[in-house]
């Protein structure tokens, strides 16, 4: 895969000028997702009481930001996805993309699993063809994104292959051009990158930036990996222990100014001495909230 | 394949061809100095030449008769369980008012042993292929049902998620993600309901026929001639392992994605 | 269990509606009455408890000496590869044979009244258990045994301390199989035998046929789907303690 050299504007340039210009997004207005105080607990089945796992979160991601959640295990950030996905529906709260409340899932909407979910008996064309054809994009349509994608994620020649015949890392790129193709105005992924080895995550987090780059849908990720949150994020949000409520909003942005790290390779930004810092105090953030039970 | 698992595989086949050797020739030897008598074990000379009888043409049918025989009653019970069975183990398991519906009929009749039917069947559609039929099909529908229920019940939540992300309606989560998602399991119902109701069929035959390899296993008995009974047994058995051979051929060519054993 | 009840009002309706004759079809009450009067009046050689009797006993010899050899022979084979590879072969041949056409050579060999159901039990409850109990000691974690190595257990110690244990859950699946397996062989045994033998309830299912009367066949199926249903619902729950115990 080749390496992504080049700054945000460059990419923007060179992306656009490629076949799939006209997308859903420039016609829609505002896909910014705003959270008005979400909670959401599981109701206790067989007598257990409920687990309060969101409570109270009100959060606004702008249009084209790239959100970073972080915080420990079992907080509440895969139930967030969730209901901005419209896979499930807070228990109180309300959540909208631009104008329109979130009710149910649908391809403007994409989301990367933690585990793929891959359809094990299409190919990789086939997984990533699905979604169009749920839309109704013409073949001729398909063909061009996909000819546009493929290369891209590296995939070129393992079109005919069944997911159980790919790596882990193919199989999550796979997971993620299916979701591209859709140009969905929201993207959540949530810790797409968990099940991959070191030096697979530091490519696919560049290539990520790379092919985002070119139509900036609203991003949302979760990830463990404050290194990762640093790097890739315009605002990364902390999220307390369960019940998970906001700790702190770090705007990364304010540290770099208008030249973001995530647009140099990752081995660059890492030797800098404010990228560090900046991982420092995020982790101090999270230290606090992560109790052995 | 490498050397290693080659030199396994041939070690695994010598050590399988010394212990059948084994078994034959003790078999030869009980018979062959008389320690049992052949009426209640017959040599398997005795058995190959009852093979070829049997192959010639037996009480009125050539092996090929019985045969198809037995065959024909196979196949159109089978068929009828699948077409029934499968498509009503998936709207139960897609629907909740028919599951509800459903289920308890299916809870009343599944304890119920095939064998047990053979009886009623004949009570009420006599011995002919109606009769037959009936019993297969009530053999085979059950494993067709039940996997085809499990296998939808079953479909990873992650798979349903994905797909209604992507923008699936309830037909397409249905017809386009839980049916093939499922199909592997469905698949392996089939097989097993095709054992079942091979099985069945023998086992009706046994009871009441005038043909078919059942029917020859029997007649040997009542004309003590175990010969034939050995040769029947084998015939189907041979059957047996045949027709599991050609499901799984097909299977893996159908469903090529899937975790073959 | 309001479903349950449901249907057999449904089939009651469907029998008053449409005026089926009992000798086709009777009705539910039609049934159990038909089972109250075997309970006191002789059929064959006697009372529904002799048949219920004789079903059990053949049921229990050929199930209990399927486990007294699965079991023994499974941890055998899962535990020594040579034990293995010399009996597989002979198993996966044998398993292309119903169980249920073994039957006449059982008649041959055992008799009608007894020994030939019972052996055509054995038969069909003996693989599953055997293949499974294999399978378990076969699939017991490799670090376990290495750990018990590592102490000093010898091959025995390791058999019964760590292997039987550890397959403890594939075997009980193994037993639950051959018990339905066995069951089902038990009824068919007893159709193929019934005549000769005169007892049992797969003979009651016959005769009733050739009486045309229904009502004894459909009371005998009764009888046998119930009894199987709650030997399999014992066993799940002996499989659902030994899951929490693992
Ligand atoms: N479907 C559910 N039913 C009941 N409780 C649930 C359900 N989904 C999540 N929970 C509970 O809600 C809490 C938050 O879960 P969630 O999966 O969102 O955490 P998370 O932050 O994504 O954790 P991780 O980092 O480990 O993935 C957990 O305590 C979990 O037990
Ligand atoms: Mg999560």
């Amino acid at each position: 895969m080749e390496r992504a050299g080049v700054g945000i504007i460059e990419a923007d340039l060179v992306m656009d000028a490629g076949p799939c210009e006209r997308d859903i997004r420039s016609a829609a207005r505002g896909n910014g997702i705003r959270f008005q105080n979400v909670s959401m607990s599981f109701g206790g089945n067989r007598g257990g009481h409920p687990t309060l796992a969101v409570d109270d979160f009100s959060l606004e991601v702008a249009e084209n930001e790239f959100l970073v959640i972080v915080g420990p295990s079992g907080c509440g950030k895969s139930t967030l996805l969730a209901m901005a996905g419209g896979l499930t529906q807070p228990t109180t709260g309300r959540l909208s993309l631009g104008d329109e409340p979130i009710v149910k899932p649908g391809p403007d909407k994409a989301i990367v699993f933690q585990t793929f979910s891959l359809f094990p008996w299409m190919t990789v064309i086939d997984n990533i063809e699905f979604g169009m054809r749920l839309n109704g994009v013409s073949p001729a349509e398909r063909q061009r994104r996909i000819d546009y994608y493929l290369p891209i994620i590296g995939l070129k020649g393992f079109e005919d292959h069944y997911p159980k015949q790919l790596s882990g890392g193919m199989q999550q790129r796979v997971a993620i051009a299916r979701c591209l193709v859709l140009r969905p105005r929201l993207l959540l992924m949530d810790e797409p990158f968990a099940a991959l080895d070191a030096q697979n995550r530091t490519v696919m987090q560049e290539e990520l930036v790379r092919v985002w780059s070119a139509h900036r849908p609203t991003v949302i990720f979760v990830t463990h990996s404050v290194e990762e949150a640093v790097f890739l994020a315009d605002r990364i949000v902390v999220m307390t222990r369960r019940p998970g409520r906001i700790k702190d909003v770090i705007d990364v942005r304010d540290t770099t100014g208008a030249q973001h790290w995530r647009a140099a390779p990752l081995d660059q930004v890492m030797r800098r001495s404010d990228f560090q810092d900046l991982r420092g105090r995020v982790w101090d953030l999270i230290r606090d909230e992560i109790v052995i039970e | 394949m490498n050397r290693r698992t080659t030199y396994l595989r041939v070690g695994q086949l010598g050590f399988g061809a010394v212990s059948l050797g084994v078994i034959l020739f003790a078999w030869w030897q009980v018979t062959a100095n008389g320690i049992v008598s052949e009426f209640l074990l017959p040599a398997p000379a005795a058995v190959f030449e009852a093979a070829q009888r049997l192959s010639a043409g037996y009480l009125g049918s050539s092996l090929t008769a019985h045969l198809v025989a037995s065959l024909s009653v196979v196949l159109s019970g089978y068929i009828a369980a699948v077409l029934i069975g499968v498509p009503l183990g998936i709207l139960m398991a897609w629907s909740r008012p028919v599951d509800i519906a459903m289920g308890p009929l299916v809870a009343i009749l599944r304890p119920i042993p095939p064998p047990a039917w053979i009886p009623l069947a004949i009570l009420w559609f006599g011995i002919d292929l109606p009769g037959k039929t009936f019993i297969v099909f009530v053999s085979s529908i059950t494993p067709c049902l039940i996997n085809a229920y499990v296998a939808i019940k079953e479909v990873p939540a992650n798979l349903i998620n994905a797909a209604r992300m992507l923008g699936a309606g309830n037909a397409s989560l249905l017809f386009r993600v839980a049916i093939p998602a499922g199909l592997p399991m469905i698949a392996n119902g089939l097989r097993i309901a095709l054992g079942s109701a091979w099985a069945t069929v023998v086992a009706a035959e046994l009871v009441v026929a005038t043909a078919g390899f059942g029917f020859v296993i029997m007649s040997g008995y009542r004309n003590i001639e175990s010969d034939i009974m050995a040769a029947g047994m084998i015939a189907v058995a041979v059957t047996g392992f045949i027709m599991n051979l050609l499901f799984r051929e097909v299977e893996k060519r159908v469903i090529p994605w899937a975790e073959h054993e | 269990m309001a479903g349950v009840a449901a249907w057999i009002l449904v089939w009651w309706g469907v029998v008053s509606v449409f005026k089926v004759p009992p000798e086709f079809l009777p009705s539910p009450w039609q049934v159990a009455k038909k089972i109250l009067w075997l309970a006191a009046n002789d059929i064959g050689e006697g009372k529904l408890w002799l048949h219920l009797g004789w079903s059990l006993l053949r049921f229990l010899s050929g199930f209990m000496l399927a486990m007294a050899l699965g079991v023994p022979l499974g941890l055998l084979m899962g535990h020594f590869r040579p034990a293995r590879e010399m009996l597989n072969p002979l198993f996966e041949m044998l398993r292309n044979v119903p169980p249920i056409a073994w039957a006449p050579f059982s008649l041959l060999w055992f008799g009608a009244s007894f020994g030939s159901q019972a052996f055509v039990i054995f038969v069909a409850a003996f693989p599953p258990i055997l293949m499974n109990t294999q399978q378990g000691v076969r699939l017991t974690d490799k670090g376990l045994i290495s750990a018990a190595r590592m102490l000093g257990a010898g091959s025995f110690t390791l058999l019964f301390e760590i292997g039987l244990p550890a397959a403890a859950p594939a075997v009980i699946a193994g037993l639950r199989i051959g018990l339905a397996n066995g069951w089902l062989a038990l009824v068919g045994a007893e159709i193929i035998a019934g005549p000769g033998a005169l007892t049992g309830l797969g003979f009651l299912v016959l005769v009733g046929q050739q009486n045309l009367q229904a009502t004894i066949t459909i009371g005998a199926m009764a009888l046998i789907g119930i009894i199987g249903a709650s030997l399999d619902y014992a066993l799940c729950r002996l499989e659902a303690s030994v899951a929490r115990g693992a």
